[in-house]
């Protein structure tokens, strides 16, 4: 092949090619801009959601370290701290945690960290300093201050009581520094010196090493190099020093770990579904696809505009790889100009949107990100858009016949021969038209109608969200009272100083408008029931390894018949509360006999509401029996030998406990039900069975209501929700509640969310579609000025022009309007089933409301558009355009 | 009698420097059922002219006069309208509207009139043309000789006072050029159709009743001096269905 120097050329033709085609650059440029623009601004949200994700992951972990050496010995952590992967480390030593009154709402710790760890765990005072060893002092945040009733002044001294180990100590310090508490931030710290630590330590004769939850013991936070792979580098740490993270029974050279999840790197690599996978994929696609219909129609419709010149190029002798090059090459200039405007309006969009967003996902910190990947991904994926966009029209330039190139019009592509009509009216003609270029057309509608649904979704998606079906999942009554432990999800396992005593709920009813109300006992003593090991280990198994499974199960105690003793969790439950069972089996009608000796077994369901029916082992008519224990002796399984009460049992022995004295007490199942969350215990423990609130107090000994749950009238609603609030803000914080309302509030926003986000997403879909049907009617009648000059000039008066013109917009919009709508229609059950699987409170009610919306705006477009491009062609005067290819 | 005349027609584009007298005071005028051709170089004018004739374009002075109308005193849409009924064109380049087909084509000005075709004149022209074939085609598929034909076929349709022809052999090859100069002539006849036609090519011109030539945007009879141009008698002249034969100056 010769090789020319002819790419300068081939360049300045290019140039002035595209100065020639001001218009359609500017069509061009928009249509870039707007692929960049959904491009990034959804990428920024996507990123900012996940840096936000992360932010707050770390908050809730409670700080940004890649990962944590538990629970070590002094010499323990100076051995680790020196390995070489590791990069940063922090030490932080944890001494106890108040829990009455005023910190029983808040996880506050007491503790040691060092300057790194601290920071680590956003402990950065934004007054004074951190404590300075042996002194008294103490750093902490304004939520602890607050609660104390102390002033964010240094030089305080403040007293908390705290427990340590088990045993409860006041201290006083000096306040030496403070921060600003951060909502997002799980726990809050009071971090004191370490000399202060190990002197209560002392005090109290606790040794870190014996302690139960590991109090005072050296916990080592690490940096490695990056985050991609946390677990193998404490693992390798671990072993370059001969311990391991595996068995606890293997040896005295086991460490426990933690790996920071708030690492999404981390978690996302195990956690990617292929479901997700596919959404993301399917979403990239679907923004690639509707830029390249907008870009690809511009450069098309430019191509076949410009046909006659690229012929006059080739019978010069310009090859189609050098006509290709020339395409190309204006593609890449007006991405040039095109995708960073999008990137900057895209990351604007973005970053307006993404507070929004982050304000309905529940604790997430709201960061915009300014993640270079953002800008890079976004402009690598227009380009890419652009250039796939502009291959077509460049082959299309290419392989034309330079005479023909000459002759073409866009009829030109005509391949039908003949045609059967012989009647001619302005619409026959308009309908004509538009078969001229299938291709156009079809782009130009189908770009349209991907917007309309696209908002269909959105709608449908939005509407779906069943407020009822969302409410009945975590909403039983309309209001809740409770201790405020039971509403903390992570918290105390139900005991007896979270019952709401009656005085509490005698102040609640005397305001007034409650309909009905009953409460819900729980039991705070020891219960067992027996249970087949095979149930036991299908259950347990669950959480279980088979070692850790076959251990246990040697451990327990059986019955003669060979039937295990396990936990068992009883519910007290007045009618208000049986009322608000499911029954999947049986009838609650027994239960409501006080003192009868039936019961209810508790089956789980999933958040379809669907019981999962392997759950529990009772089934109706089957006999209960129910082991109220007093007393259990504990023993070493081993020897046999029995240390009496668990206090007896000596340090480092391994045990195992029967009970001693006990009453049995036979039920029959009378039903098989599933208790709604909002009246549960809201933790997984052992099975659960339902008691008549007087068959319990008899059999249980006991009375701790648990919760007490109520309806009210709709006009006192609003009064006792502020009743509530203050009642537990302020007279009574020890309690606390939880209301239809505030489930409510909770599921709009979410809503909303959605709305907003589908709804800009429509409207800039719907964006690309009127882009692309501007150009595609404003070129549609440039490339035939001449030919309407020629009707003209036969006698088509401008008004019949016109005419057509407008039906020609208006087939398109029909086109648009019919073509959703049978898209609609078909996509309607996939969406319903898809939906409905992702989303459990999701009820299809298919709806053409956005469809009746947008028809008359297309009608509108369909006139007007066709109408005011007409009007700028037919400034030329008629012989002007006759004479234009001429 | 006169079915177009032509009084002091002027067209001036630019001004000063840079003015173009493409027409300077025309008068032209010709009779019915006469096929005059004007000729004339690249620049002279003649299709400045044949736009005129046509109220494609508006003189810059002087009056066309087509079947007793004055062109410019009509309204833009009248125009129009005076024009699909009155005046046919035929255009070097065809510009037969590509979607429809041949049938369609051919009765466009008269449907676009809101009427209906006369089926037997229409089947006339359509077998003096020779298109009765080739009804259901869209003109992409037609020779250009075949396209040029149709192109005769829809000026002839409605019948109009009439038949503008811009260079209509300018993009054929000789032997289609005499077959559609041919049919000019031979649909001039027989149906008394008055057709002025415009060309460069002098042999193409010898086939017309009368020549005109224009040079510089004046118009001379054939080899004569400027001024206004008479019929030529032309001893040949057939024309059964015309009343008015003796019309001719």
């Amino acid at each position: 092949m010769i090789r020319v120097a002819n790419s300068k050329c081939i360049r300045h033709l290019g140039r002035a090619s595209m100065n020639a085609a001001r218009g359609r650059n500017i069509i061009a440029i928009l249509a870039i801009a707007l692929t960049t623009v959904l491009f990034t601004s959804l990428f920024t949200i996507a990123l900012s959601i996940n840096d936000g994700f992360q932010q707050s992951n770390f908050r809730q972990c409670g700080g940004w370290s890649h990962g944590t050496f538990k629970y070590l010995t002094e010499e323990q952590f100076g051995d680790l701290k020196t390995d070489p992967l590791i990069r940063e480390w922090g030490l932080r030593r944890f001494l106890g945690m108040p829990a009455d009154i005023p910190f029983h709402k808040s996880h506050v710790e007491v503790g040691y960290s060092d300057v790194t760890q601290a920071h680590w765990m956003y402990c950065d005072p934004v007054e004074g300093r951190l404590p300075e060893e042996g002194t008294d002092e103490a750093a902490t945040d304004t939520r602890v201050l607050n609660l104390l009733g102390v002033k964010p002044e240094l030089g305080t001294k403040f007293t908390v009581t705290f427990q340590v180990d088990g045993h409860p100590t006041t201290q006083t310090f000096t306040l030496c520094g403070w921060w600003t508490y951060d909502q997002a931030i799980v726990a809050s710290h009071i971090l004191i010196p370490e000399s202060r630590v190990n002197a209560v330590l002392e005090a109290l004769q606790v040794d870190p090493s014996a302690a139960a939850d590991n109090t005072g013991a050296w916990n080592l936070d690490v940096m490695f190099q990056n985050a991609l792979h946390i677990d193998r580098d404490m693992e390798q740490v671990l072993a370059n020093h001969g311990y391991q993270s595996e068995s606890r029974a293997a040896g005295d050279n086991y460490i426990a770990t933690g790996v920071n999840w708030g690492y999404t790197g981390a978690q996302l690599a195990e956690n990617i579904d292929p479901a997700t996978a596919a959404a993301i994929a399917a979403m990239v696609l679907l923004i690639i696809f509707t830029g390249y219909l907008i870009i690809y129609n511009v450069f098309q419709i430019s191509v076949t505009n410009d046909i006659r010149f690229y012929g006059l190029l080739k019978t010069i002798g310009t090859t189609g790889r050098q006509l290709r090059r020339m395409i190309r090459q204006q593609a890449v200039t007006l991405s040039a100009a095109g995708v960073p405007l999008g990137l900057i309006l895209g990351w604007f969009i973005g970053a307006q949107l993404t507070p929004i967003v982050v304000a309905r996902l529940d604790g997430i910190v709201s960061v915009v990100s300014l993640n270079p990947v953002i800008f890079l991904v976004s402009a690598l994926f227009s380009l890419f858009t652009v250039l796939l966009s502009c291959r077509r029209p460049g082959r299309m330039a290419a392989s034309v016949p330079p005479i023909e190139a000459v002759r073409y019009t866009e009829g030109g592509t005509i391949h039908r021969k003949k045609r059967r009509s012989s009647g001619v009216s302005l619409l026959s003609m308009a309908l004509a038209n538009l078969g001229r270029s299938r291709g156009k057309t079809i782009v130009t509608v189908l770009s349209l109608s991907l917007a309309v649904v696209l908002l269909t979704v959105t709608v449908t998606f939005t509407n779906g969200f069943d407020m009822d079906k969302y409410l009945a999942n975590f909403v039983s009554s309309d209001f809740i009272l409770a201790d405020a432990g039971y509403f903390q999800t992570g918290g105390d396992a139900f005991n007896s100083d979270m019952a709401v005593p009656q005085k509490v709920i005698d102040q609640v009813t005397v305001q007034g408008g409650i309909i009905d109300g009953g409460k819900v006992y729980g039991l705070t003593r020891a219960a067992e029931e027996f249970v087949d090991e095979d149930y036991y280990r299908s259950i347990q198994s669950r959480w279980n390894s088979q070692e850790e499974l076959d251990r246990m199960v040697s451990l327990i105690e059986r019955t003669p018949d060979g039937k295990m003793s396990d936990h068992a969790q009883l519910y007290g439950m007045e009618h208000f509360a049986l009322d608000r069972l499911d029954v999947l089996e049986g009838d609650l009608s027994k239960l409501y006999d006080p003192g009868g000796q039936y019961i209810a077994a508790v089956y789980n369901e999933d958040d379809y509401g669907r019981p999962e029916m392997d759950s529990h082992w009772a089934q109706l008519g089957d006999t209960v029996t129910i082991r109220y224990v007093d007393e259990y002796e504990y023993y070493n399984p081993g020897t046999g030998e029995i240390y009496g009460p668990y206090s007896k049992v000596p340090e480092g022995v391994p045990w195992a406990s029967r009970a001693t004295e006990y009453r049995d007490v036979n039920y029959t199942v009378a039903a098989l039900v599933s208790v709604p969350s909002a009246l549960s215990y809201r933790y997984y423990g052992s099975d659960e069975f339902v008691l008549n609130d007087q068959t319990f107090l008899r059999d249980t000994g006991t009375d701790t209501v648990m919760l007490y749950a109520f309806d009210t009238t709709a006009e006192t609603n609003g009064a006792m929700e502020s009743f509530l609030a203050d009642y537990t803000e302020t007279q009574n914080p020890q309690f606390d509640y939880e209301s239809k309302s505030t489930y409510a509030v909770e599921f709009d926003s979410f809503r909303s969310m959605f709305q907003l986000c589908g709804g800009i997403l429509s409207f800039i879909v719907g964006l690309v579609g009127v882009l692309n049907f501007f150009n595609a009617v404003m070129t549609g009648i440039l490339t035939r000025k001449r030919e309407f000059a020629v009707l003209q000039s036969i006698g088509m008066t401008g008004s019949q022009l016109k005419r057509m013109l407008v039906y020609e917009g208006l087939l398109y919009a029909l086109g648009s309007v019919a073509f959703s709508l049978a898209l609609t229609l078909a996509l309607g059950p996939v969406l319903n089933a898809a939906m409905s699987s992702m989303f459990w409170f999701f009820t299809y009610r298919p709806t053409l409301l956005p469809l009746a919306i947008v028809s008359p705006i297309f009608a509108l477009l369909g006139i007007t558009v066709p109408l005011a491009v007409y009007r700028r062609a037919a400034r030329s005067t008629l012989v002007e355009r006759l004479r234009e290819a001429e | 009698m006169t079915i177009l005349e032509t009084h002091h027609l002027r067209k001036i584009y630019g001004a000063g420097e840079t003015e173009v007298r493409a027409l300077d005071g025309v008068d032209l005028s010709v009779e019915k059922g006469e096929f005059v051709a004007v000729v004339g170089t690249s620049g002279s004018g003649k299709s400045t002219l044949l736009h005129m004739l046509g109220g494609l374009d508006h003189p810059t002075s002087g009056t066309v006069t087509v079947d007793g109308r004055d062109l410019f005193s009509l309204k833009d849409e009248a125009l129009t309208i005076f024009r699909r009924r009155k005046i046919g064109f035929v255009f070097q380049s065809y510009n037969l509207v590509p979607v429809l087909n041949v049938r369609e084509n051919i009765v466009l000005p008269i449907q676009l009139d809101g009427g209906k075709p006369d089926e037997s004149y229409v089947g006339e022209i359509i077998e003096t043309l020779g298109l009765g074939s080739k009804l259901q085609n869209l003109p992409g598929n037609l020779s250009g000789g075949q396209q040029q034909r149709v192109a005769i076929a829809r000026a002839l349709v409605s019948k109009p006072a009439i038949i503008l022809a811009d260079e209509p052999t300018g993009n054929l090859d000789s032997v289609t050029s005499q077959d559609v100069m041919g049919l000019l002539k031979v649909t001039s006849e027989k149906f008394t159709q008055t057709i002025v036609m415009i060309t460069h090519n002098e042999e193409i011109a010898q086939m017309a009743d009368r020549i005109v030539r224009i040079e510089d945007g004046r118009i001379f009879p054939s080899g004569g001096t400027p001024g206004t141009v008479c019929a030529i008698p032309s001893p040949e002249r057939n024309t059964p269905q015309s009343s008015s034969r003796d019309t001719r100056g």
